[in-house]
């Protein structure tokens, strides 16, 4: 019961940080902001997903299918959390020596400033 | 010629698809696959009811696979060793330098490639690690989805790591063209082979059953099992060769030097 509640809050906050994922990689100006939102909001939300799912194969504890379930999926969550943030790193890394720039504004600041700055202003 | 492409298309597309009318309903219980013709059951039903009686696999998939159907599984790992020859025929140049033939270590030191640390490092730990599962995918084939295909697939991949977290010298290093070519030969001679075995043991190409009276410790519906095993490996060693060699060759423009 208790593992049920757990396992699906998981899940659900795994679900809005996919959102958030989501929303980041369609409103972020460009590729660097983008992979930020992408490998930050997947690493954790498919974690905190694959964690409700093992949770979930461990309501019961009579049978040991349940337990070598719980254990693969742990190895996944591990895998991603290996796996997720280096190939990210491996595309900033890419694009950086592609010579991709970043948004920047006319001082150095982050293009996002001036439109906070402008929204204030008006 | 484009038009005559075009044209060639189209009419083998309607053709294709003039036929789709007379194909029996999806999951049809009288259509023959699935119901049989008259008295007779269907090949399908067989299987369901007979594979792990006459081979003790559970996995039906792979029983059909490389055991009913070995022929067409043989001849799907030659497809597979002609599509790695022909990249080769196409692509290769000879004119680079020639390619190193010992493995250089990844370069993890902060000295060396400073950028590289990070992915270097998850390579060496994850590398082992997707070998290892490689290898159960093919062993497991039988209990398991999975099998000499994928798991071939898997091995070639981690080797396609090396190269991507270093460079394609490392990965040669470590698999070279000598060695990719040999043991993609070597994954069809070995499935050919069981077929070989069988006829000079006075069966019929590829029926493993006759097999027991070599293998130590074996009863005919063991040895099909058993030998599904074998003739998984030998096509776990093309898939594994072929895809890494179609990749070394793509990357590289057929020089197998770094290039991008």
């Amino acid at each position: 019961m208790i593992l049920d509640l757990v396992a699906i809050l998981l899940i659900a906050a795994g679900l809005v940080f996919f959102l958030g994922a989501a929303v980041g990689l369609v409103r972020f100006p460009d590729f660097y902001t983008r992979m930020h939102a992408a490998g930050k909001g997947d690493t954790l939300s498919s974690l905190l997903v694959v964690l409700g799912f093992a949770l979930h194969e461990l309501r019961h504890f009579d049978g040991s299918a349940d337990v070598v379930v719980f254990l693969k999926l742990l190895a996944i969550c591990a895998f991603i959390m290996l796996t997720s943030p280096t190939s990210t790193h491996a595309l900033m890394d890419a694009g950086y020596e592609d010579g991709i720039e970043p948004v920047l504004g006319e001082d150095g600041e982050n293009a996002l400033t001036e439109t906070r700055n402008r929204r204030l202003k008006d | 010629m484009k038009w005559f492409g075009l044209i060639a298309t189209v009419f083998t597309g309607i053709l294709l698809l003039s036929a789709v009318p007379d194909f029996a309903a999806f999951g049809d219980p009288d259509s023959p696959a699935n119901g049989g013709l008259g008295d007779h059951p269907s090949v399908s039903q067989y299987y369901i009811t007979d594979t792990y009686t006459d081979t003790k696999v559970p996995n039906i998939v792979t029983a059909v696979l490389a055991d009913y159907r070995g022929y067409d599984t043989m001849f799907e790992t030659v497809v597979i060793f002609a599509a790695g020859i022909a990249i080769f025929a196409i692509l290769r140049s000879f004119s680079g330098p020639v390619a190193p033939s010992h493995p250089t270590a990844i370069d993890t030191s902060v000295e060396g490639d400073h950028q590289r640390i990070i992915i270097g490092t998850t390579c060496r730990v994850i590398i082992p690690v997707i070998q290892l599962f490689a290898l159960y995918v093919v062993a497991h084939g039988h209990h398991s989805p999975g099998g000499g295909f994928q798991g071939g697939v898997i091995l070639g991949a981690s080797f396609i790591l090396v190269a991507l977290a270093k460079d394609l010298s490392a990965a040669l290093g470590r698999f070279s063209e000598k060695r990719y070519l040999a043991l993609g030969s070597v994954g069809i001679l070995i499935y050919a082979g069981f077929g070989l075995l069988c006829v000079a043991l006075e069966r019929n190409f590829l029926d493993y059953e006759i097999l027991h009276r070599i293998m130590p410790a074996t009863d005919p519906i063991m040895a099909r099992s058993h030998s599904m095993l074998g003739v998984e490996v030998g096509v776990a060693f093309t898939v594994t060769a072929i895809m890494f060699a179609i990749y070394a060759n793509l990357s590289s423009k057929g020089r197998l030097e770094q290039g991008f």
